[in-house]
C-alpha cells in the first residue's frame, strides 16, 4: 500500500482546506486572511479552499486572543475538524496573547487549549506570511497523516506560574 | 438496447470510467476560468483529482441509527443517479438508447437535488435545514422552466429519444428551448447568481455542514457529475449531426467546455442573489416563456 | 457589462498573483523584527517602558544587565525604536542599540521559540572592559533572564 499512501500523502499537502474562527480577534487578521485569497497573492494557486463548515477541513486558522466566550466554541470547533488536522494561529495574539497581556477578559494563549502546530506572527501578518503558514502546516498535516500519533495529543504548555 | 450495451454504457463510456474524470475536468475548468477571470493563477490540473483522495483519507464522524445510515446513503444515490445520467447521454452518434429515454434522464438528473435536500434534513443541524429549505424553494421554481422548455422541444420534434433528438435538425423552437434550459442552468449547478443553497459563509455550507471525508468526497463527485450531464444534455440539443464519430464526439465535449465557459464567466461576474430575488426571477420572468414555448409546441404538433 | 470588459481583460491580459514561494516585498517603512545591538545600549530600560505588549524585558544586575525580546508577544509598533532612538539623541549619541529590520517575521512551529536574551556588561566610564554579550537563541538562559518562553 506504499503507492496509496504516497499519494494520500501528497494528496493532504497540495489540498489544505481552512476553516476560519475568530476567537475575539480586531479582524486585522481575518482581514488579511481573506487577503491572501485575493488575487495578488492567490491561495487557491496550493489548493487552499475557505470551508464554510468545520467538518469540510483540514487547517483550523484561529486569531484572536482566546476570550472566555470563545473558549467553549475554540473547543467544540476542534473537536468538529476531522481527520488529520493542524491549527494555525493567526497573528500575535493567539500566539501570546499580544497588547492584551494579564487582561481580565482572556483566557490564555491559544496553545492552552488546543494543540497548535503552526505560529504566524505579525500584528496582522502579511498575507503571504500567512500563505507560508498554509504551506508549512499542510507539509505537517500531510506527514501527520501517515504517521498518527499513537496517544492523545498532550496539551503544549501549561502555564508554570501565574503572573501577577 | 440488450444488458451488456447498457452495462457498457453505464459502467464504461460515457459511464462511470469516463464520466469520472470527466467530472474532474469540469470541475477543474471552472475554477481555473473563474481564477483567470479574477486575474489569478487557480488551481493546478490535477486539483479536483487530489480534493477527492484527501477526502477518501479523512475519518467520519460516527453516525448512529436510521439517520446516520440515510445520511451516508444519501451521497451514494446522488453519484449514481448523476452517473446513470452521464450514461444515457449520445455522445457518438448511433449509440442507441430507448424510447423516452429524456424523461429518465431528467428524473435522473433531478436526484442529486433531491438527495441533497434530504441531506439537509437529516444532518440535523439548522444550518442544514434552512440549506434545505432553499434548495427545495430553488428547486420548484427552476424545474417549472427547465421542464417546460424540454417538453417543449421533444413535442414540437415528435420525440422523447435522446438519439433521436440529436439527430433531427434544429428548428427555432428547439433554440428558444436550449436558450431557457440554458437560463436553468446556473440554478441547477448552484453557481452565482444562484448559489443560494450551498453559501458557505452565510450557512455553513447548508445541506453539507455534517458530512466530512468519503461521503463529501461523492458529494463533490456527484456536482462534478451534474456538470457533465446537465451540459452534455444542452449538447445533445444544441450539436449539429455529425456522421464521423471521432468528429461527432469532438463536437460534444467542445460545445461542452463551452457552456461551462460560458456559466463561469457568469459566475465570476454575479453576486449571490437573495432567494425571493431568485425565485422572483425564475417565477415570473422565465416562466411566461416557458408557457407560450410549450403551448406554441403543443399548438404546431396539433396543427401537424 | 463593465464587469463583462473587466473580465475580458483579466482573462487576456495575465495574472497578478505572486507565484508561490515568491513574496511580494515590503514598503520602505514597513516594521518587522527589533534588532538589539548589545554594543551600542547604556541600558537605560526605555524601551521595556515603552513596549505596549511586554514583548522587551529588562533585569538590571550588578554591573550588567539581560535584556530579552519575544518576537511572538511583539506587535511591532516601533516604539522601543522611537524611545531609544529619542533616549541617544537626548545623551548625544548619534547611533542608538534597537533598530527595526524591513522584512516580515518567520513563521515558528514552538511558543517562545523565537524568544532571544542577552546579558550585557554594563560599559564603565573608562571603557576598559569590552561589553559581553551571550548571544542565547535558547529561550531562557538559567540565571539572568527572567520568564521561560511561552507563558504571558
Amino acid at each position: 500500500m506504499n503507492l496509496w499512501n504516497k499519494l494520500m500523502c501528497y494528496s493532504r499537502r497540495h489540498s489544505p482546506w481552512l476553516f476560519h474562527m475568530n476567537s475575539g480577534s480586531c479582524n486585522g487578521c481575518d482581514i488579511e486572511l481573506v487577503a491572501s485569497l485575493t488575487p495578488r497573492y492567490d491561495a487557491e494557486q496550493l489548493g487552499v479552499r475557505l470551508e464554510g463548515s468545520p467538518r469540510h477541513a483540514d487547517i483550523l486558522c484561529i486569531t484572536g486572543p482566546v476570550t472566555h466566550n470563545a473558549v467553549s466554541a475554540i473547543k467544540t470547533v476542534y473537536d468538529q475538524v476531522l481527520g488529520p488536522k493542524a491549527v494555525i494561529a493567526i497573528g500575535s495574539c493567539p500566539a501570546t496573547t499580544n497588547v492584551f497581556i494579564d487582561s481580565r477578559t482572556l483566557d490564555g494563549p491559544l496553545n492552552k487549549h488546543i494543540p497548535v502546530d503552526v505560529y504566524v506572527p505579525g500584528c496582522p501578518p502579511r498575507p503571504d506570511a500567512i500563505i507560508q503558514g498554509v504551506a508549512k502546516a499542510a507539509e505537517i498535516l500531510a506527514a501527520r497523516g501517515n504517521n498518527p500519533p499513537s496517544t492523545e495529543i498532550v496539551i503544549a504548555e501549561t502555564p508554570a506560574e501565574v503572573q501577577p | 438496447m440488450n444488458l451488456t450495451t447498457a452495462l457498457a454504457r453505464l459502467l464504461i463510456f460515457p459511464g462511470l470510467l469516463f464520466a469520472i474524470p470527466a467530472a474532474w475536468f469540469f470541475l477543474w475548468v471552472e475554477r481555473k476560468s473563474v481564477a483567470l477571470m479574477q486575474g489569478r493563477v487557480g488551481p493546478p490540473f490535477m486539483q479536483p483529482f487530489f480534493d477527492f483522495i484527501k477526502l477518501l483519507g479523512k475519518t467520519t464522524p460516527p453516525r448512529s441509527g436510521v439517520g446516520g445510515l440515510l445520511m451516508r446513503a444519501w451521497p451514494l444515490i446522488a453519484v449514481s443517479a448523476a452517473a446513470g445520467a452521464v450514461g444515457l447521454l449520445p455522445v457518438l452518434p448511433s449509440s442507441g438508447g430507448f424510447e423516452g429515454d429524456l424523461i429518465l434522464l431528467l428524473a435522473l438528473l433531478e436526484l442529486p437535488s433531491m438527495c441533497i435536500i434530504a441531506a439537509g434534513f437529516s444532518s440535523r443541524s439548522i444550518f442544514g435545514e434552512i440549506g434545505s429549505a432553499r434548495e427545495a424553494v430553488l428547486s420548484v421554481a427552476y424545474n417549472v422552466v427547465f421542464l417546460l422548455a424540454i417538453v417543449s422541444i421533444a413535442a414540437a420534434q415528435h420525440t422523447f429519444r435522446l438519439e433521436s433528438l440529436a439527430a433531427l435538425p434544429a428548428t427555432p423552437m428547439r433554440w428558444l428551448g436550449v436558450l431557457a434550459l440554458l437560463v436553468c442552468l446556473p440554478a441547477k449547478l448552484h453557481l452565482n447568481p444562484f448559489s443560494l443553497p450551498n453559501a458557505e459563509q452565510e450557512i455553513y455550507s447548508g445541506p453539507m455542514v455534517e458530512y466530512a471525508g468519503p461521503e463529501l468526497a461523492m458529494w463533490e463527485l456527484s456536482h462534478g457529475l451534474e456538470w457533465v450531464a446537465a451540459t452534455g444534455l444542452v449538447a445533445t440539443l444544441a450539436a449539429p449531426y455529425i456522421t464521423l464519430w471521432w468528429l461527432a464526439a469532438l463536437v460534444f465535449v467542445g460545445i461542452m467546455v463551452a457552456i461551462v465557459l460560458a456559466l463561469s464567466t457568469l459566475a465570476s461576474a454575479t453576486a449571490r442573489l437573495a432567494i425571493d430575488t431568485t425565485v422572483r426571477f425564475y417565477w415570473q420572468c422565465t416562466l411566461i416563456f416557458a408557457v407560450l414555448a410549450v403551448s406554441s409546441a403543443l399548438f404546431m404538433r396539433l396543427r401537424s | 457589462m463593465n464587469i463583462l470588459t473587466m473580465l475580458w481583460k483579466n482573462l487576456w491580459g495575465g495574472n497578478r498573483t505572486t507565484l508561490f514561494p515568491a513574496r511580494p516585498k515590503v514598503s520602505a517603512g514597513y516594521r518587522g523584527l527589533v534588532e538589539f545591538d548589545p554594543e551600542l545600549c547604556t541600558g537605560c530600560a526605555i524601551c521595556k517602558f515603552r513596549c505596549t505588549a511586554r514583548a522587551i524585558e529588562f533585569k538590571a544586575g550588578k554591573g550588567e544587565f539581560t535584556w530579552s525580546y519575544d518576537p511572538g508577544q511583539c506587535t511591532f509598533c516601533g516604539r522601543c525604536v522611537e524611545g531609544c532612538a529619542e533616549h541617544a539623541l537626548k545623551e548625544g549619541h548619534t547611533e542608538h542599540a534597537l533598530s527595526q529590520e524591513s522584512a516580515p517575521p518567520p513563521i515558528y512551529f514552538r511558543s517562545g521559540e523565537l524568544k532571544h536574551a542577552y546579558t550585557v556588561k554594563r560599559k564603565t566610564t573608562v571603557k576598559a572592559a569590552a561589553p559581553q554579550q551571550a548571544n542565547a537563541p535558547s529561550p531562557s538562559p538559567p540565571a539572568n533572564s527572567p520568564a521561560p518562553g511561552g507563558t504571558q
